[in-house]
């Protein structure tokens, strides 16, 4: 019975040499990512710190619109309410970060729910544009509520002083934040991905009807899939908001966000474990190398180069580099019995 | 005998036009009904109002006592009523076998674990001959084994009643037989089957009763040799000039 349920999972299992020595260098890699505020330059932190959100926010998309093939385009709606609940309750309550946190959480689940309920009745197209129009109409009522809100005019975190509630954590401090939601978004993923739960979610995006006769309750599985993906999603927007201080609604409900979330899960690969963390970590230091490189130029690049990824890659980097491996082994194989090597 | 299904009066509309109409029938524990028909006599629709993919217009369906009419697909699913669906939805990405461990891992009160579920579907793969395809995955099948994965995927539910929708279509004489064969012993077993079917000598060959199903009314029911020789049926199958000629025939 383990031995089946080893060889149902689509995780590595390190049954050779190699395997343990990808496991040897993932944990000095973690290693290394938890001494890194030593070594590194903050400015280096910052952006390993985004690196590390943009790969929490695609393994959250990840888990809707990968595992269960319901392709949000309005997932920048958890992370803008997750950061409005955040600051409204830091600067107009008073409220210290953690349990702000907390309740930021909460109404990335609730809204989750409410919104889930109607449209993920949707399938496809209509799908997307419902979510969509809800994060385009969200940003909308956060400019038209400047009493709680502070309007398009942005509000502010009071983050020094004698106002501050919670001092700020600065560079180092956020940089630990994204690390740890990011390995928590990673246990959480390998945890659906080998559970009745991921299962339900695979069978609902391979085929709803028949997932509905064999007994899975596809409006709760659903719903639930939407829900971890606004939760984790709304403590992400919840933690950047604290960090950028002055958080504007165009900022935090732009559709570039919910963009990046999409595209990075894609190039990466839907629907597994590792792939949105490697589309993310690819996209970010491209973006970044481009930024430097090619000033003007930049945005038209990185769109070609996404294009260019999807055209080739359309099963993602994970996938791809897992079936030119093993077609290459078989070619091999194939060569070596042929010729009685 | 005691009744398993029951529908009373199922109707089912489609804008103007009685999909299923005023429906009656009882399917009697343990026995295997077959319903025929011609295209669009409305056999599948009464599948989907039944199994809860359809909302009934009009009428009540009653399993082993509890009213189930209009509940979702799940709900009746999980009460024990599996089914196949015509066009094979296997679920591509995964395997055969991981195909099947979800009929077990969600099926009617067994809620059972990834592994126990995995271990399930090797029994059933085993049952209906798919066991060398386990790792494959339902792309890879040819047509009389996708129809079998189809029902693997059922029976893994354990079901108490389990409805056919053309599981023979397609097949070859000999697969049929295998089919014929597997239907007899899974009634041996204790199911009730519903078998909806266009492969007439199958159907004749495993039924206990069979209802005729015309222009979404039930046309005719009995056993499978009244039916064989009942006029209004051989008409709605094959024309009424057909028919005429059939019965000349038989005189001269």
């Amino acid at each position: 019975m383990a031995e089946s349920a080893a060889r149902s999972t689509r995780i590595p299992q390190p049954s050779s040499p190699a395997g343990w020595i990808l496991v040897g260098l993932g944990a000095a890699g973690f290693a290394y990512l938890l001494y890194a505020p030593v070594l590194l330059l903050e400015s280096f932190l910052r952006t390993l710190g985004g690196v590390f959100m943009f790969a929490t926010l695609a393994l959250a998309w990840n888990i809707i619109g990968g595992f269960a093939g319901y392709a949000s385009f309005g997932n920048v709606v958890f992370f803008g309410l997750g950061g409005y609940t955040v600051a409204t309750l830091m600067a107009k309550a008073g409220w210290t970060f953690w349990p702000a946190l907390v309740v930021a959480g909460a109404v990335g689940v609730l809204f989750a729910v409410l919104m889930g309920l109607p449209i993920l009745r949707l399938r496809g197209h209509y799908f997307a544009i419902a979510t969509l129009s809800v994060a385009e109409g969200m940003r909308e009522i956060v400019v038209n509520m400047p009493s709680l809100t502070g309007g398009g005019a942005g509000i502010t975190i009071p983050a020094v002083g004698l106002e501050a509630t919670t001092s700020y954590p600065g560079n180092t401090g956020f940089y630990y934040f994204f690390l740890i939601l990011l390995l928590v978004a990673l246990a959480v993923t390998w945890r659906v991905s080998r559970s009745r739960f991921g299962y339900s979610l695979r069978a609902i995006h391979q085929d709803e009807d028949s997932a509905a006769a064999l007994g899975i309750n596809t409006t709760r599985a659903k719903v639930a899939a939407f829900a971890l993906s606004g939760l984790l999603t709304a403590l992400t927007g919840a933690i950047y908001a604290f960090q950028q201080v002055t958080i504007y609604p165009n900022r935090l409900f732009s559709i570039e966000f919910t963009v990046l979330m999409v595209v990075m899960a894609v190039i990466g690969g839907t629907g597994t474990i590792f792939g949105p963390v490697v589309g993310a970590v690819g996209l970010q230091f491209l973006s970044e190398y481009l930024r430097q490189n090619y000033l003007e130029l930049h945005t038209v690049l990185f769109g070609a180069i996404i294009i260019l990824a999807v055209i080739f890659l359309p099963n993602g980097i994970v996938e791809s580099a897992r079936e030119l491996r093993s077609t290459k082994r078989i070619r091999f194989l194939d060569n070596v019995k042929a010729n009685r090597l | 005998m005691t009744t398993l299904l029951e529908t009373d009066g199922l109707t089912r509309r489609f804008g103007g036009l009685d999909a299923v109409s005023d429906v009656s029938v009882t399917v009697e524990q343990n026995s295997v009904v077959g319903f025929i028909g011609p295209n669009g006599a409305g056999k599948t629709t009464f599948i989907n109002v039944v199994t809860g993919f359809l909302k009934p217009s009009a009428g009540r369906v009653v399993f082993d006592g509890n009213d189930v009419t209009g509940n979702r697909p799940w709900d009746v699913a999980r009460a024990g009523v599996s089914r196949t669906f015509q066009i094979a939805k296997p679920f591509r990405d995964l395997t055969v076998r991981e195909n099947v461990a979800l009929g077990s891992m969600f099926g009617p009160g067994n809620s059972r674990s990834v592994a126990a579920s995995l271990t399930d579907a090797d029994e059933v793969l085993e049952r209906v001959g798919l066991s060398e395809r386990a790792e494959a995955r339902p792309g890879e099948l040819p047509i009389a084994d996708t129809k079998r994965l189809e029902l693997a995927k059922a029976l893994a539910m354990k079901p108490r009643l389990l409805l056919l929708d053309e599981v023979m279509a397609g097949l070859r004489p000999a697969e049929i037989d295998n089919s014929i064969d597997l239907i007899r012993s899974l009634q041996k077993d204790g199911l009730t089957i519903v078998v909806i079917e266009h492969v007439m000598k199958a159907i004749l060959a495993v039924s206990d009763k069979v209802i005729v199903l015309h222009e979404g009314k039930r046309l005719a029911e009995g056993p499978p040799k009244e039916i064989a020789s009942d006029d209004r049926v051989i008409e709605a199958y094959l024309g009424e000039r057909y028919a005429k000629r059939v019965k000349e025939g038989g005189d001269a």
